[in-house]
Parts: structure tokens; C-alpha cells; sequence
């Protein structure tokens, strides 16, 4: 009875810390998961730049340059967005104007405005400028930040260098379609001729009607020297990010918008963090209580057999056998403790993760968001076809802002016990069964036999 | 052959110093039973631990078939004992979780006596106690008072040491048990030709002996 009795008692402390192992393993995973899904990247963008309608001056590429050099960034995406009409071009834009686009032109609006600039549209007039993105990073100018999301993928010809200095452009499937341009075509822009060198899909109606050009390029036929629209500053870990976004505001001052849902994250994530703690600790305190619970019933089982040890030391038993018997036996008690406390520990993790979140956190699905800019967001571009679906990433605009943010429900943890948590137990076993052994072997050595028989 | 000479042992208390043994000596041949009578507290089980080695005399020496034992160091102790010394304890202290042949086995396994044979052996030395297969199978506790003693003795003689220590090995048993167990003694000792030791308050059973033995305040001295 005694024996059911100690495994029992180890049982129910592998029992809490298996479970609390779980909940911390599921919490870890879900906070992973949650600032995975935000990125590591931070958006920079010109203070008041929201798309076409935006205002805002261009920041100086110099600056944004600059912020190669901070600690954790790995690389700065840059690019300057501007506007092709038929007045300065020979494209046509395959956009539908829409209904949208008509009702905008009528009331005198200034649907295709550059920085609040732009001819006053007409109704029947209006026409859906082109963008054209100059970037040093092709291949990842659609993705994200303040020019929209999708990703360019090349369906034909090839891309052009970072650093290139050229009159090329890659352009997109549907304005490819419209214009009849293909790979070696040549528009012009800016009364310069511009060669296709490669035409892309991005999967997106509104964005494969872009044109992409070298930085530089575009820099020079708008008259727009060391500027840009928007950077994509890449850091190196999730972890860096809030302070990554920190360093560049200071860096840049007033001059940006510097965004990144980080740090909005961290905040919701705060209670997940807090019960990742309390089940590290209870996690430790099971561990060691497991330990002293065992380590005191062999002191205590010892001591009883303090005769039997004494009867086997004078039969001739050196004490390494005598000390292996011990040992086997507290192994035993904890290997079975740790079978029951493994089922048991995995039955009860789901209500105890649940139970700790409630405590922390509350009951009730948490978003991550609240107000939150949404990256690769349909664009600020109010205008456009009555047809026109606004995709992720389509728009110029530097992101739209919504509430709800990755609509990730931080209460909703899935536990689940792996591999992992199996060798944790074995390895708690262990631990548990050296610790409480080393308090029998110490006993044991001590024991004379001449001293236990005289009390006969 | 036993040979005892000048054993000294003294135990420091709170009290002050106790003689338990003083100036022992005595000789003992192969196959001879040997009683040793005296009152409590006269050093009997002092100088029954000095013999088996579970303690170190300050002086003198213990020699079996010319073999010094007095200056063994732990180990060289238990080395010994587990080969060449079996006990018999008032209280038969077998192992409680062990049948009686596993009790018999244990000994055996500690003096390295060959792992196939010692399941035949047990067994033999159970037969030699008068215990049969079944008895053989059971735990202590399902076994008699004189029937778990047996166990004992088959477990003391099993290794075939040279010397058998029982100390009051009659104490928890009728006069009629006692009895048979002082005659199985005796012929397993003339059997394996093993010294048999045996402190007993019992007078009947101490003139059963070869010679007997008296201690008195940790002086031995033989009774005629």
C-alpha cells in the first residue's frame, strides 16, 4: 500500500507538470505562430502618403538608405511610386473606369491626382492612369508596404539588377494584353523609349496592370532625384522588430509613417506570455516537488528496512548491491509514476491551458489587430472599374486600415503531446528517481550491520 | 580451524569507556560446536560481530585456517564473510519479499557461488533443513516460526563457510523446535565441517555443544 501510495503521490506531480509542459508547449507555439504570421518586415512610407489620394513628401533615399546600417536589418526594399497617363505615355490602362471611376470624374474629384496635383476629371474623360513602381528589389515590388501586396512572378523575358540604371520595364500580364506589348516591345514614358524586357503575373487584376522599372530609372524621368514612395525594411528576427521599428522612427523623424504590427502584438500577447511563465514555473516547482516527494519516501523506506539492509551487509552484500536494489525499486516507483502522470497529464492539459488563458487573458476570442494596417491591403485608390476586385496588395495605397487585424483568436490553443513531452517525462523520471536514490544510497552506506543486529 | 587471540574491544560512550571484549582467546576446530553462555550486556554480541567481521576489534586476532582476518579493511570484510561466515539470528531475519529458496539463493549469489548451480544448491540445502519444493516456494511469512529458522540455517550453510555464528538461534522457538534446530545445527556443522558458534541463554541447549563457552563483562572463559 505504501508502495501505491508514493507512486500515486509522484503520479499526480508528473501529472501537473506533463500538463503544465503542454500548456507551455501549446502557449510557446501559439505566440510563435501569431508573430510569425506578422512578418518581420516594417513598412516606411512617407508621412500623410496613402496611395494615390496620399499626400506627403518623398522621403530621401539617402535617408532610407541609412537604415541599412541599423543593428538586425538585413535588407531595405526601395521604391518610387508614380503615374503614367496618356499625356506623358503611349500605354493605355486596361482598367475599366467603372462606375466609381465616372461618379468621381463628375463631381470633380481628383481620382488620378498625383499628390493632390493632378488634372481635374471628367466623367466621360477619365481615364485609369498606370503605375509604374520604381524599385531595387524586382521580384518583391508588389509585396507588401505601401505599394499593395502579390508577388510578381515572371511569365516571360527577365527581370532586371537592383542597381540598374536602364530604360527597361517589366510589365504586367493584363497591361501587356491591353497595349499588344511583349517580351522586346518597346512604350514610351516620359517621352523616353522604354524596352519590355519581361512580363509578370502577380494574380492580381489591379497590379498586372503596373509597369516595374529600375529605381534609378525612374528617379531620372521624374524629375524625382533621391527620392522614394515607400521602404520595406527586413529584419533579421521577429524578435528585433520592435526595436528595429524604434531606431528607424528615430531615424527619420516626422518625415514617415513607420509601421509594423510588432509591437501591436506583443501587447496581445502579453497574457499568453504571462501564462507561458506560471507554467514554466509550476512546470520546475512539479519537478522538483516530484523529487523531495520520492526523495523523502525512500529516506523513509530506507529507514524502515534499515534491518534488511543490515541482514544483507552481513550476508556478504557490498553496498553497490544493496544501493542497486534501492535504485531499481525508487526507478520503478517513478517510471510508473510517470506512465500515470503522462495519461494523466495529457488528459487534463487542454482544461488546465484553457483555464490558465481564462485567468490571464479572459474567455473570449482576443484579435491580435484592433486598428491595424493591413499589409498587402487593398489600396486607397477609390477609383476604378465597377468590376474591380479589390485583391491583397492591388492598390498604390499604402495599405488599408482595418479593425481585426490576422484575426488570429488567442484563446483558441490546440495542446498536444508529442514526442517531446514523452521524453520530458522519461527524463523527469530520471532525474526524480537519481535525486530520491542518491538519499537511500547515502543512508545505506551509513547502515553497520553489527549496529542494526545487536538491537536483536 | 578458528583461532582466537587477545581480542580487544572498547566503546567509547557517553558513559565512558566499555570493555565489551577484553583479552579473548580461545581455538575452535572444523566441525565443532562451540556455545558461548552469558548474561545481557556481557559482550556476547560484541564479540559474535568481532568473529562474523561486522566489526573491528582494536587488538588481538581472528584467524580461520591461517588466514589473519583481524586487519581486513572493509571491503577485504565482507569479501570474506560472504564466503567463509553464516549467520542464524534470533529473529531468523530472512528477506520478507523473497521466497525461502530465494532467501537460501541470496547467500549464495553474494559468495559468487556459479549462477546455474545455485538453484540446486538452495534447493539442497532446503532438503537438508527438512523443507520440501513447496515450503521452498513460500515467503517467510507463510512459514512456521521453526520452519522460516530452517530457512535460515539452510541459508547460513548453503556457501560452505568455515564459520557459523547463531546468535540465540532457539530464542523465538518452543523448547521442542529449539531442539530440533540445535540437532540440525550440529549435524550440519559436523556435515560441512564448518565451526559452529552458538549464544544462548539456554543452559539445555549450551550442554548440547562440543565445549561451552562463558562471557562476563567481555572475559571468556571455557566451563568445564
Amino acid at each position: 500500500m505504501r508502495s501505491v501510495g508514493v507512486i500515486v503521490i509522484l503520479a499526480v506531480a508528473i501529472t501537473l507538470s506533463i500538463s503544465m509542459l503542454i500548456a507551455r508547449d501549446a502557449v510557446n507555439t501559439k505566440i510563435n505562430s501569431v508573430r510569425a504570421s506578422t512578418g518581420n518586415t516594417i513598412t516606411v512610407a512617407p508621412k500623410g502618403f496613402f496611395g494615390f489620394n496620399g499626400g506627403g513628401t518623398p522621403l530621401k533615399q539617402t535617408k532610407v538608405d541609412a537604415l541599412l546600417n541599423l543593428a538586425n536589418v538585413t535588407s531595405v526594399q526601395e521604391s518610387l511610386s508614380e503615374q503614367l497617363s496618356t499625356s506623358n505615355s503611349s500605354l493605355t490602362s486596361p482598367t475599366p473606369v467603372g462606375s466609381l471611376g465616372q461618379r468621381f470624374g463628375s463631381t470633380g474629384g481628383n481620382p488620378n491626382g498625383n499628390a493632390g496635383t493632378g488634372q481635374a476629371g471628367s466623367g466621360a474623360g477619365f481615364t485609369i492612369p498606370i503605375r509604374v513602381i520604381g524599385t531595387n528589389s524586382p521580384g518583391n515590388a508588389l509585396v507588401g508596404g505601401a505599394n499593395g501586396g502579390g508577388t510578381e512572378k515572371l511569365t516571360s523575358g527577365t527581370t532586371f539588377s537592383p542597381t540598374s540604371k536602364a530604360n527597361v520595364a517589366i510589365i504586367g500580364a493584363n497591361l501587356a494584353s491591353k497595349n499588344k506589348l511583349k517580351v522586346g516591345s518597346t512604350f514610351t514614358a516620359w517621352k523616353t523609349t522604354i524596352t519590355v524586357v519581361g512580363i509578370y503575373n502577380s494574380g492580381s487584376t489591379f497590379a498586372d496592370s503596373d509597369v516595374l522599372m529600375p529605381l534609378s530609372t525612374v528617379q531620372t524621368l521624374a524629375s524625382a532625384s533621391n527620392q522614394v514612395t515607400s521602404a520595406t525594411v527586413v529584419v533579421n528576427s521577429i524578435d528585433h522588430v520592435a526595436s528595429v521599428d524604434k531606431a528607424i522612427t528615430k531615424s527619420l523623424g516626422s518625415a514617415a509613417d513607420v509601421t509594423s504590427t510588432q509591437a501591436t502584438i506583443q501587447a496581445q500577447l502579453a497574457p499568453l506570455n504571462s501564462v507561458k511563465t506560471i507554467s514554466t514555473y509550476t512546470l520546475i516547482g512539479a519537478v522538483i516537488g516530484a523529487a523531495l516527494i520520492l526523495l523523502l519516501s525512500m529516506l523513509m523506506i530506507v529507514r524502515e528496512r534499515r534491518r534488511e539492509v543490515g541482514v544483507l551487509k552481513a550476508l556478504g552484500a557490498p553496498n553497490r548491491s544493496i544501493i542497486t536494489q534501492f535504485i531499481s525499486e525508487s526507478t520503478t516507483f517513478t517510471i510508473l509514476g510517470a506512465i500515470v502522470g503522462f495519461i494523466g497529464g495529457v488528459a487534463i492539459s487542454s482544461p488546465i491551458t484553457s483555464a490558465l488563458i481564462s485567468a490571464k487573458g479572459g474567455t473570449t476570442t482576443t484579435n491580435t489587430g484592433g486598428f491595424v494596417r493591413n499589409q498587402g491591403g487593398a489600396g486607397g485608390f477609390i477609383g476604378g472599374g465597377s468590376g474591380f476586385t479589390p485583391p491583397a496588395g492591388a492598390a498604390t495605397g499604402g495599405g488599408q486600415l482595418r479593425f481585426g487585424g490576422v484575426g488570429n483568436t488567442l484563446t483558441q490553443i490546440h495542446t498536444s503531446a508529442g514526442w517531446s513531452t514523452l521524453a520530458f517525462a522519461l527524463l523527469a523520471a530520471i532525474v526524480i528517481a537519481a535525486i530520491g536514490s542518491t538519499v537511500a544510497t547515502a543512508t545505506i552506506v551509513r547502515i553497520r550491520p553489527a549496529e542494526v543486529l545487536r538491537s536483536e | 580451524m578458528l583461532k582466537v587471540a587477545n581480542l580487544d574491544k572498547t566503546f567509547h560512550t557517553d558513559a565512558g569507556e566499555v570493555h565489551a571484549v577484553q583479552n579473548v582467546s580461545f581455538d575452535a576446530q572444523n566441525g565443532e560446536m562451540l556455545a558461548i553462555i552469558g548474561a545481557s550486556g556481557s559482550g556476547k554480541s560484541t564479540l559474535l560481530s568481532l568473529l562474523g567481521l561486522l566489526d573491528a576489534p582494536d587488538k588481538g586476532s581472528i584467524d580461520i585456517d591461517g588466514v589473519e582476518l583481524a586487519n581486513l579493511d572493509s571491503s577485504g570484510r565482507t569479501k570474506f564473510r560472504s564466503r567463509q561466515v553464516g549467520f542464524v539470528f534470533q529473529q531468523f531475519n530472512l528477506i520478507p519479499n523473497l521466497s525461502a529458496k530465494e532467501n537460501v539463493e541470496l547467500a549464495l549469489e553474494f559468495s559468487h557461488w556459479p549462477k546455474e548451480e545455485r538453484e540446486a544448491r538452495a534447493d539442497e540445502m532446503l532438503a537438508m533443513v527438512g523443507l520440501n519444493a513447496d515450503k521452498g516456494s513460500r515467503r517467510p511469512a507463510k512459514l512456521s516460526g521453526g520452519e522460516q529458522q530452517r530457512v535460515a540455517i539452510a541459508r547460513a550453510f548453503a556457501a560452505q563457510p568455515q564459520l557459523i555464528l547463531a546468535d540465540e538461534p532457539t530464542g523465538s522457538l518452543d523448547r521442542g523446535t529449539g531442539q530440533k534446530i540445535v540437532e540440525l545445527l550440529r549435524a550440519a556443522a559436523s556435515k560441512q565441517q564448518a565451526t559452529v558458534l552458538v549464544v544462548t541463554h539456554d543452559e539445555k541447549i549450551a550442554q548440547q555443544a562440543d565445549r561451552r563457552l562463558e562471557i562476563d563483562d567481555g572475559v571468556l572463559k571455557e566451563i568445564a
